[in-house]
Parts: C-alpha cells; sequence; structure tokens
C-alpha cells in the first residue's frame, strides 16, 4: 500500500526546523545526547506534568499538524521506551516497600503521550501506542497503515521518538541513544512523496545506522535520492520506495 | 468491494480460572471465583489477585534473555495454538505471519527483582535483561518462540492493548502485509501495577463487585490469550471494531461515558449490526466508583436493557493489558460453546446489590443461556488509562 506523507516535523537538540534537517540531511552527523523542547504551545499546568520525552514527542506532534486538524486526525505513537525513566523511580519505590505516587504511576503508562496529546489537543479519534525493539519505526509505519485499512478517506498522524535510558538500564540497551523526535501525516491520497513499504525475510543481519531508525528515514526521504532504504534489525527487512 | 474475513481459527489462553479453553470455560460459565486469593504484594494491605497458579512452561535456552513471567504466560498461551500454527506455517511460510501483542506490564515484575538484587550487591541481578522490561519485547519473544519472521509488535494502551491488537492483526490480514497473525496480549501481577492502582485508591478490599452499590475498586488479575488470526470465512469471526479517545483524563474516564459509546456504535457500524443483533455483550465492569456508572450509561444508551452483559472480572481480575485479549477469548468460548442457537452465558458476578444510581442495564444471571439464533453476536469493551477505548464484535454463522 503506497501513501502520501503531506506533512512532517521532527526536533532533536539544536535541529528545530524543517531547514535545519535538511542541511542535516545532506550531510548527516551524530546528534546531540542532551535537551529538550520547552513546548511552550502547551498550557503551563500540563505542560508542568509533561516528562521530556512527551514534550519532545508533542512538539513534532504540533510541527506537524495545523490547528484544524491538530484536534481531528487519527494518531499512532511510537516509543521503544516509552516512560521507562519514569517507570525506575516507582520500582524502586516497590521494591523499599515505599507508597507510590499516583500521579506519576499514571503518566508511566506507555500511552501516556497518546494521552496527553488527545487531551492537550481534544482530540477524540482514534490512537494506537506501540514499541517495537530495534524495529519500532517500521512498526508505527505499519501500524499507521492499519488505520489507513479502517477508513482511508482520513489522514493519520505518527508521532515517533525516545530518550536515551537512564543509567539503570542504559547499559543493557545497545542503540544509538538520542533524545528525539518524528511526526508525519500520512494519507491514502495527497501531495508529497509517496512512499510504499514492502516486507520481507531478512537473510543478513542490514548494518545499523549511526542514528534512530526514524531519522535514518527523514535523511532518506529529503536527501536519499531514488534508492530504496532497508531496515530491520532482526528476522524482518522492511523496504521503503519512493514510488512517485 | 467485500472486506477479506477475520477468522479466529485458534485460541489459547491462561488465567485464574486454569491454562486451557476447557478449563477457562468450566469457570467462566459458573461464575466461579475462587482463582482470587490474597498475595503480599502491597505493603500493609490485603488484596485478592487473579493470579496464575499452573506451573507455567519454561522459556527455551536459546530465548533465555526473554525470560520472564510475562513471557511465560505468554508461552503458555502460544503452546495451545501450537498445531493451527503449524499448519499456518506450512501453508504461507514463516515470513508471511506476524505477532501483534498487548501488554501493559510487559516483564517489570521481573525488573523488581532485578532491582532488589541491586540493592543488596550494588548490580542489577545478572539474568536480567533489557528485553524482559522493555514493551517490544513480548512481540519480539513470542515471534522468536513461535519461529514467524512476519512484522513484530507490542501495542500497549492501558487496558485497551489487548482488544486493539486483534484490530491490528485484522488490518495487517487485510492489507495483505500478512496472511496469518498470532495476535492476543499477556500481562502479569507485579508490585508496580499492584501499588500503583493502589496509590490511586482504585483496588477493592475484598473480590470486585461490578455495578454493586457496594464496588469499592478493582481486583487485579493476570494471563495470556492469544488468538492465530486469518483471512479465512468460516469459524469464529472478528467481524467489528470501534475504536476512540476522550480528551479527558490520565486516571478517569469520561463521566458521561462518551468514549465508551462512541467505540460501540463504531464497532456496530463496522460489523453492520443494529444493537438488537448482539445477543451478550461483555462490560469492561472495573468495578470502580467511575468506570461502572458510565459504562452501565453508554451501555443504556445504546442497547436499552435488552442485551444481557456480564462483567467477568470477579472471576479472573482485571488482566489489564490482557483484559482485552482474555475477554474477547470469553467472547470466543461462548460462541464456541453454542448449540442450536442456545448461547450459555459467562453469569455476572457480584454481591448481588444493584446500585439504584446506576442505568438498570440487563445483568447475565448464573446459568442463563439465551436464544441467539443462527448467526450469535457479542460483543466486549475495554477502556483504558489515558482515555484509549476499543470495543471489538465477534460473530459465528451456524452450528458450532
Amino acid at each position: 500500500m503506497n501513501v502520501s506523507l503531506t506533512r512532517w516535523s521532527a526536533w532533536a537538540p539544536g535541529i528545530e526546523t524543517n531547514e535545519a534537517w535538511e542541511a542535516w540531511a545532506r550531510s548527516p552527523a551524530p546528534l546531540a545526547k542532551e535537551g529538550a523542547p520547552d513546548a511552550k504551545f502547551l498550557p503551563a499546568m500540563l505542560r508542568r506534568r509533561c516528562t521530556p520525552l512527551t514534550r519532545t514527542m508533542l512538539a513534532a506532534a504540533w510541527g506537524c499538524l495545523d490547528a484544524a486538524e491538530l484536534p481531528a486526525l487519527r494518531s499512532v505513537f511510537a516509543s521503544r521506551h516509552g516512560s521507562i525513566n519514569e517507570s525506575i523511580g516507582l520500582l524502586e519505590n516497590v521494591v523499599r516497600r515505599e507508597k507510590l505516587s499516583p500521579a506519576t504511576f499514571s503518566h508511566t503508562v506507555h500511552n501516556a503521550q497518546a494521552a496527553l496529546f488527545s487531551i492537550a489537543a481534544v482530540n477524540r479519534a482514534a490512537s494506537s501506542s506501540l514499541s517495537a525493539m530495534d524495529d519500532t519505526w517500521a512498526c508505527a509505519w505499519l501500524e499507521a497503515l492499519t488505520f489507513l485499512e479502517r477508513d482511508p478517506a482520513a489522514p493519520v498522524l505518527v508521532v515517533i521518538g525516545d530518550v536515551p535510558l537512564a543509567d539503570t538500564f542504559a547499559p543493557l540497551c545497545d542503540e544509538p541513544a538520542v533524545p528525539y523526535a518524528f511526526a508525519c501525516r500520512l494519507a491514502t491520497e495527497g501531495d508529497g512523496p509517496r512512499i510504499g513499504l514492502s516486507l520481507d525475510e531478512a537473510r543478513d543481519a542490514l548494518p545499523r545506522p549511526a542514528w534512530p531508525h526514524a531519522l535514518d528515514f527523514l535523511r532518506w526521504l529529503l536527501a536519499g535520492g531514488d534508492a530504496p532504504l532497508a531496515l530491520g534489525a532482526r528476522g524482518t527487512r522492511y523496504t521503503f520506495r519512493k514510488t512517485s | 468491494m467485500a472486506r477479506t474475513p477475520c477468522s479466529l481459527v485458534a485460541l489459547g489462553q491462561v488465567n485464574a480460572l486454569g491454562k486451557s479453553n476447557a478449563e477457562v470455560a468450566k469457570g467462566l460459565f459458573a461464575g466461579d471465583t475462587s482463582g482470587l486469593v490474597p498475595r503480599d504484594l502491597v505493603p500493609e494491605r490485603s488484596h485478592l489477585f487473579g493470579a496464575v497458579r499452573d506451573p507455567l512452561p519454561e522459556i527455551p535456552a536459546r530465548l533465555a534473555r526473554f525470560d520472564c513471567r510475562n513471557n511465560r504466560l505468554a508461552l503458555a498461551a502460544l503452546e495451545q495454538i501450537r498445531p493451527e500454527l503449524e499448519g499456518a506455517l506450512a501453508r504461507f511460510g514463516r515470513a508471511r505471519i506476524g505477532v501483534v501483542a498487548g501488554t501493559s506490564t510487559s516483564g517489570v515484575g521481573d525488573a523488581e527483582e532485578a532491582i532488589a538484587v541491586r540493592e543488596r550487591t550494588g548490580a542489577l541481578a545478572r539474568e536480567f535483561d533489557y528485553a524482559q522490561l522493555e514493551f517490544g519485547g513480548l512481540a519480539g519473544f513470542l515471534a522468536e518462540a513461535a519461529g514467524v519472521r512476519g512484522p513484530a509488535y507490542t501495542l500497549s494502551t492501558a487496558c485497551s492493548s489487548g482488544a486493539r491488537a486483534l484490530a491490528t492483526a485484522r488490518s495487517l490480514v487485510r492489507l495483505g502485509l500478512c496472511d496469518a497473525v498470532i495476535s492476543g496480549a499477556a500481562d502479569s501481577l507485579c508490585g508496580l501495577t499492584a501499588n500503583g492502582f493502589a496509590s490511586l485508591g482504585a483496588l477493592s478490599a475484598g473480590i470486585t463487585s461490578p455495578c454493586s452499590r457496594n464496588r469499592d475498586g478493582l481486583t487485579l488479575g493476570e494471563g495470556a490469550a492469544l488468538f492465530l488470526v486469518t483471512g479465512d470465512p468460516g469459524g469464529i469471526q472478528l467481524l467489528g471494531v470501534g475504536e476512540s479517545s476522550e480528551a479527558h483524563h490520565i486516571s478517569a474516564p469520561d463521566p458521561e461515558g462518551n468514549g465508551a459509546e462512541a467505540a460501540m456504535r463504531m464497532a456496530l457500524a463496522d460489523a453492520g449490526l443494529a444493537p438488537a443483533e448482539i445477543a451478550y455483550l461483555n462490560l469492561h465492569g472495573t468495578g470502580t466508583p467511575q468506570n461502572d456508572p458510565m459504562e452501565c450509561a453508554a451501555v443504556a444508551r445504546v442497547f436499552g436493557n435488552g442485551v444481557a452483559c456480564s462483567s467477568t472480572k470477579a472471576l479472573v481480575g482485571h488482566g489489564l493489558g490482557a483484559a482485552g485479549a482474555l475477554e474477547a477469548a470469553f467472547c470466543w468460548l461462548v460462541l464456541a460453546a453454542r448449540e442450536g442457537g442456545a448461547l450459555p452465558l459467562p453469569p455476572h458476578v457480584f454481591d448481588g446489590e444493584r446500585d439504584p444510581a446506576m442505568a438498570q442495564i440487563r445483568l447475565a444471571a448464573p446459568g442463563e443461556s439465551v436464544n441467539a439464533g443462527p448467526r450469535p453476536r457479542v460483543l466486549t469493551n475495554s477502556f483504558g488509562f489515558g482515555g484509549s477505548n476499543c470495543t471489538l464484535v465477534l460473530g459465528a454463522d451456524g452450528d458450532a
């Protein structure tokens, strides 16, 4: 199923505009390890409750959609780690048999970013939240396709992001850990590049980019020419192609 | 254009009622609450939990990094559908079979143990691996354990995760991205969720009592349910999916039940059914002060008091991320037990004292069955933290 990528937005420390991302895509370099957007578009009350990951993902979402579409579009939120950093303190509370903060607990569900998006954007459309180890970006794309299968006429917002794991678990997870988010608007028809995704079995391990898969997709989208982009960390190879 | 059917070809499950379809069906139709047992998970408080007491299968040594209770529960369900899975592997090939699984806990209970070891020794438990804790680990494990190479991902939208996984599986088959999908959910009891819900004042002192005037919260449970989903006609089908968000609150539902109503209406429309065609409705029915009034109001607006409803939370507890799949599995068992149009119903188990302040929907009585005709249709609701709602409609045609 080919779809149109009609809008996009991304955030990483120091690369905060589409022009800056186009420059990065032409000569990509490793990304900064620290930073989070101030997300001034959120009401102060809500912003205070937002973790760095939530602020980062919502900044990309707000950059991607105009005001009329923020409350209307269905959404897919993808993050490998989600709110695991916030869970660490709760796990320590549990082990020490201390009381948990109900507010912190409520915000550690994996769909916390989707929930806060729904609340802040007053969006009551369907939303999904997912995680797929190293293949989280490709699976976010698939999940968006499933939304377009259920209603081809309505575009879908895809938001992916992560922040580096805290020290407790970081040594257990080998990955290019940077704070980032990428959002795009996918539609069955519309202006923007047409992109297809095909799946097949990976025969060999693919080389891993020096930045998250989603940002390698963005690099390819902006400056990758006509060659396909193959991603995949495990048994499945995901091949993105520009079809027009 | 006719849409590809969505057959729930095979089902495996484990929960507080047992570790096979036959064991679970027996407890389900009998309204057996004996699976709720005390566990010392919340300091200085005694609560009941829907715990799986059966021994669980060992994780194969080659997959040791995935070894956690959550994945053992999932493996217990997977082993039950192995014969049908082998058939699908021969028919479609491993690259055409995907995994979409739901969870809200993943292996967080094992992460608690790893951190307890760190408190004593200064280092995380040696056998702990991040793949046990990360949400994607459940789908990654299942793909490896099943020997499939299609896409594998985990959905985690709190208590609607398991229902949403089935919605995605149906779409992946309809899109032609997979020929079969292993789909369902697993969630495991752990200190984090027990103490988290305790901190919210949401745990019942005894057995949860949905729709009762005395209801005082939920009883947590654990379990796994996995379906083999294909595009074949016949058998038990997933006929409708409805989804909504609430834009309301991070941990409380919209008191009007508008999100719940929207999900139910959308699922009926997707299935092409009128409300009167639903023979049984499995409530989300958590027994919290907030859930039951809003859900009953929403059910009453859509169905009046014509449809027999029950919450099965007093039998297995609230399986959180697994609940949507566990309850789709109960609906599957209801349909599989049909006999000449008669459907046996899981009774609504509570203390018998209806809350007069709530919409008086029809609750299924012990031993009740309904005449659903030759094409029985049933519906199940799942509502999650953050206002994530998913409703499924299942059905079957003809005799079992």
